[in-house]
């Protein structure tokens, strides 16, 4: 058995409009190694969520997947996407479990934080009954750093704040103990400051139950401090995968140069900021040649006939970019 | 930047009533000065005082106590009647774009519509023409003028917004979080566009933001807040290489993290 966790082959998403569908992801590739963190970063409307979704089975009922979707189990290998939403509803929880960004709408308001949290054990039947349940509950509470669990655990969710709602979040999806987190920009509504602790706490989570993890985000500074391989996503396609380091030392496609130099410095004042030319284009349009190649610096024409594929420039660093072959720089 | 104030406060205290007897401070005795064509940036957390700050000086809310002082005159003890010539001389970008534009009404009248309120222009014409110009300098297409804001994407629309807030000309205009809601590279182009408005307009803002790598790039001065207070306050080259107080350390350590 390899020790990959989960697979992405080939996996295409695309949405009804009308009669006829859109793809909004157009054939990805990614792979999670077991106890390593990944991150999935992009624009809006690049097809991030969507990817991270249908590994979960939350797409509305408009989208079509295709491609696989490889669960290596204890075991055995499970397509997830060939399952019954009976079977899939078993692995969620148990298995996988996510984050969403907002923290405020994803609780429900009318409970109480400690029941929601418990709510899941007792859905999976995981405890006897609902004092064990609570137990654990309060145990994991103040694992995820919420002060006095067992007053905390009476309280509802309006009486905490954008950070202590996201760690009960992260509570909840961590109660079954999975093997995969799927966080979708897990930091987004929250404070630079609140935002390192909780990206902290995630890491040490990942480390201490030895889990794998998926991160969607947008944020370049999230992705250096948390993950340990990255995925850059352009309109649906993977336009370069790396390790963190890697990317950051030494990015190559011309779309992660340009998300990387447009990011404000510190202790670098320059007159003016380097941006990406042009905007996102509207999602589900379909190019015959490089995706990126309207809004590319360089002036490769062969860009526009023709789609790049992925080139191997390290053991970790892969980029799909006509620009980079050209110069040589295959090793 | 000059040496002329153009907007200060002097001691401002605000409180909000949470329920029964008890109080809770926003912004307590706060003191500022803004000069002429500055860009003065409000950091802080979420809670920490600086929207209700921003709402103080622009009036929108009245103070407990202290003065707002615009171009010599305490604003803060005016009422509504006397207030209102300024309000034209103050105008704000928000966070969020989309909340932000009517969407049943067309880019044209959008940004039409402050100067349709103050009766700036003659004739239609002339309105016209102002709106154009405005939209030129927002770096938008005429072919903008007749869509409505939800053909936009986000940083167009702020873009929108931003033609709106420097319609009439306005000496100060406020930033509250108006980048924080966009993807990176189009935020580095809304930055690089107020950047190039202040230049050419001589506009003095105020630019509100949690991100301290974005203030780094945009601001004169750098005003630190907590717990509603104001706890440092300096140029933006040394309060990056030198943070006086705790908590400007702690804001910076948790972003340098990386």
């Amino acid at each position: 058995m390899s020790d990959i966790l989960l697979e992405l082959k080939d996996l295409k998403v695309s949405v009804r409009k009308d009669k006829s569908y859109l793809p909004i992801v157009k054939g990805v590739d990614i792979a999670v190694p077991k106890g390593e963190i990944v991150g999935l970063v992009g624009e809006s409307g690049c097809g991030k969520s969507m990817s991270a979704k249908s590994i979960m089975g939350l797409l509305p009922s408009s989208a079509r997947v295709e491609g696989s979707i490889f669960w290596h189990g204890k075991d055995e290998t499970t397509d997830l996407t060939g399952l019954k939403e009976k079977e899939l509803r078993k692995m969620c929880g148990p298995e996988i479990s996510m984050i969403f960004q907002e923290p405020m709408t994803s609780l429900n308001p009318m409970m109480r934080i400690g029941d929601q949290v418990a709510e899941v054990l007792l859905v999976h039947k995981l405890v006897k009954n609902r004092n064990e349940a609570r137990e654990k509950v309060i145990c994991l509470l103040s694992e995820v750093g919420i002060s006095e669990p067992e007053l905390r655990y009476r309280s509802y969710p309006h009486e905490f704040s954008g950070g202590m709602r996201q760690r009960v979040m992260i509570a909840m999806a961590m109660i079954c103990e999975p093997k995969l987190l799927i966080a979708d920009e897990p930091t987004t509504a929250l404070d630079v400051t609140i935002e390192a602790q909780i990206l902290k706490l995630i890491r040490q989570m990942c480390t201490s139950h030895n889990m794998s993890a998926i991160i969607i985000t947008h944020n370049m500074r999230v992705v250096s401090q948390l993950c340990d391989s990255v995925y850059v996503m352009y309109m649906g396609r993977i336009m370069e995968r790396s390790s963190v380091r890697e990317l950051f030392e030494n990015p190559l496609h011309p779309y992660t140069k340009g998300l990387l130099s447009s990011i404000p410095k510190i202790g670098d004042n320059p007159e003016y900021l380097s941006t990406i030319p042009g905007n996102i284009p509207e999602a589900g349009k379909e190019a015959v040649g490089c995706e990126f190649c309207l809004r590319c610096s360089d002036d490769e024409r062969k860009c526009f006939f023709e789609r790049p594929g992925e080139t191997k420039i390290s053991e970790d660093h892969f980029v799909s970019c006509f620009c980079v072959e050209r110069e040589g720089r295959i090793s | 930047m000059s040496d002329e104030l153009i907007i200060s406060a002097k001691n401002v205290t605000k409180s909000f009533s949470i329920g029964g007897n008890k109080h809770h401070i926003a912004v307590n005795d706060v003191s500022l000065d803004m000069y002429k064509g500055e860009t003065l940036a409000l950091v802080g957390e979420s809670g920490c005082g600086k929207s209700t700050l921003a709402k103080l000086l622009m009036r929108l809310i009245k103070a407990d106590s202290g003065e707002i002082i615009f171009d010599g005159i305490d604003i803060s003890s005016l009422s509504e009647k006397y207030v209102r010539p300024y309000r034209k001389r103050m105008q704000m970008v928000f966070q969020d774009p989309a909340s932000s534009l009517d969407p049943r009404m067309k880019v044209r009248d959008i940004i039409a519509e402050p100067l349709k309120v103050w009766k700036v222009c003659d004739s239609k014409e002339e309105m016209d023409d102002r709106v154009r110009e405005l939209l030129e300098l927002v770096d938008l297409k005429e072919s903008a003028l007749d869509r409505y804001p939800h053909q936009f994407s986000g940083g167009q629309k702020q873009r929108i917004g931003i033609a709106r807030a420097i319609a009439l000309n306005p000496d100060l205009i406020v930033c509250d979080e108006s980048v924080s809601a966009l993807d990176v590279s189009v935020q580095a182009q809304i930055l690089n566009l107020l950047k190039r408005l202040k230049k050419e307009l001589g506009l003095s803002c105020l630019f509100i933001s949690h991100d301290l790598s974005v203030v780094n790039f945009i601001a004169d001065r750098v005003c630190v807040m907590h717990d509603g207070r104001i706890c440092e306050m300096a140029a933006k080259e040394s309060i990056y290489s030198d943070p006086k107080s705790e908590y400007t350390k702690y804001l910076l350590d948790a972003i340098s993290a990386s």
